[in-house]
């Protein structure tokens, strides 16, 4: 075990406070369920580590809020919380799911929305359905404050361009159509070998004739980064919901996908899966059955 | 590093401890004040041997850090008894229903069987896989850990 000393900020603004005085010493804490693992390896990023930063119990960082065309999430907020909440139950269906999926209910009781960014692991669960509704952040430090996008914020596996002494405070999207069609698929236990380990958030508006008004595609644990494959949406855009096109579509995800990676040994057995979770996606979003 | 002083309800009695910054809440329960009952299984969360209540939520105590836990009420397994101070009808639930080998997943198991009875006279079977879905169990079936809750709700009604 990695050893530190605790410090509990009971405000947004003696947390800021710490983080400049301690700059790269010190390390932000929430729901501490990726940390505690670190932590527990004597993980090499955090040598330098001198303090431990509480901020579970900062309520200002606890809420999830409408406002207008908005929801506002604070980044300590449990998935737990995120899971059960009825705006997001309503708007954002499909963030739900992705958050009833992490781990187990322990650690849903305690892993935060702020922390799964903090860590910006690829396979992450909230991430696909977060990145599909086009989510900023709102990241303050004794400097000032910074809107980001959730996909330029992250940069890579687990590499984010957060500074030292940056707080995430909240995260941000626009409601979806609430009649629309929402569908998160995982398959595989984050304990698993990454090669077993996918997912894929979908959203798919169409207009009273059936045909395809807006559309979001964005697949998981399968790129550095996680993002919308455009080139799949654009397929699918005033064309009409169809089994058959949901299998093309699915494939020019894993073709993009390899566009990105480049053939690897995983290539063989990932290209087909990720093809047919989107497809399965993108059925059961606009209601069309699996055969078999 | 100093220590800190944190004060916590255990089992509704308050204590008392020192403790490192970076020690963990299950070893403070454990070696601190002798909760033995609270089993280190994997030490990263996977397991659920480690749960407890803190102020009312399930969480793994490998996970939080003793520092945290102060000011909270916990319950350990220590803290789970009957109204007589013998077996709590899910324990007695348990031994019934053949849910318990070698033990070791047990005292997690009950917390989580704890925790949904409180809020769930009638759990399905479903709620009951979800309750325990943190809490892995290398040895008996999990059908027979599911006819325990079931048991126990049964039992819990008289
Ligand atoms: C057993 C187990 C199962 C899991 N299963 C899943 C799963 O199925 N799916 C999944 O997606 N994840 C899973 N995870 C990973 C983890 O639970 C998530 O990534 C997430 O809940 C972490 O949040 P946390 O609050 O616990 O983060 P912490 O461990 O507290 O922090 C993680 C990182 O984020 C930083 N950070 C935290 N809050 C902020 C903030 N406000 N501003 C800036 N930086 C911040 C921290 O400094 C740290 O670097 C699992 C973890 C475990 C242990
Ligand atoms: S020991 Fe804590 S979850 Fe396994
Ligand atoms: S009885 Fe042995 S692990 Fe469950």
């Amino acid at each position: 075990m990695i050893r530190f000393d605790y410090k509990k900020p009971a405000s947004i603004e003696a947390c800021l406070d710490l983080l400049n005085y301690y700059q790269g010493k010190a390390k932000l804490f929430a729901g501490g369920t990726d940390l505690m693992v670190e932590f527990r390896a004597e993980d090499e990023k955090l040598k330098d580590i001198e303090v431990v930063i509480d901020i579970s119990c900062i309520a200002e960082l606890k809420f999830i809020e409408s406002a207008g065309e908005y929801i506002r999430i604070g980044s300590c907020t449990t998935f737990a919380e995120i899971s059960e909440n009825p705006i997001l139950r309503k708007y954002a269906p499909f963030f739900c799911e992705a958050g009833k999926s992490v781990g187990s209910p322990q650690i849903r009781n305690t892993g935060t929305i702020g922390g799964s960014i903090g860590t910006a692991s690829p396979a992450s669960d909230p991430a696909p359905p977060l990145v599909a509704m086009d989510s900023s952040l709102t990241i303050l430090s004794s400097e000032g404050k910074r809107d980001v996008l959730l996909s330029e914020f992250i940069e890579g596996a687990y590499r984010t361009n957060i500074r030292p002494n940056e707080l995430i405070v909240s995260i941000h999207f626009k409601k979806l159509n609430p009649e629309a069609g929402f569908s998160f698929v995982k398959l595989g236990r984050r304990k698993a070998l990454a090669i077993a380990r996918m997912n894929v958030a979908v959203y798919v508006e169409t207009d009273k004739n059936g045909i395809v008004i807006d559309v979001r595609i964005v697949p998981g644990s399968c790129m550095p980064v996680t993002k919308r494959i455009t080139e799949a949406e654009h397929m699918f855009l005033g064309q009409i919901p169809d089994y058959e096109l949901h299998e093309a579509i699915g494939k020019k995800v894993s073709e993009t996908m390899v566009g990105v990676t480049g053939k690897r040994w995983s290539t063989p057995y990932k290209e087909p899966v990720i093809a047919s979770l989107v497809k399965r996606a993108l059925n059961q979003a606009t209601g069309i059955k699996e055969n078999g | 590093m100093d220590k800190i002083k944190i004060t916590m309800i255990v089992n509704k009695q308050s204590v008392e401890a020192e403790i490192e910054p970076y020690a963990r809440l299950l070893d403070v329960l454990r070696d601190d004040f002798g909760f033995t009952g609270v089993k280190e299984g994997c030490s990263i969360g996977e397991c659920g041997a480690c749960t407890v209540l803190m102020n009312g939520k399930k969480v793994n105590s490998c996970m939080v850090l003793a520092a945290q836990a102060d000011g909270c009420e916990i319950v350990t397994i220590e803290g789970i008894e009957g109204p007589d101070g013998k077996l709590h009808p899910i324990q007695e639930a348990f031994v019934e229903a053949g849910a318990v080998q070698c033990g070791f997943c047990t005292p997690g198991m009950v917390i989580s069987s704890y925790k949904l009875l409180s809020e769930n006279q009638d759990p399905s079977e479903d709620d009951i896989k979800e309750a325990i879905s943190g809490n892995l169990c290398r040895c008996t079936g999990y059908k027979q850990i599911v006819d325990a809750v079931k048991l126990a709700a049964e039992k819990m009604k008289k």
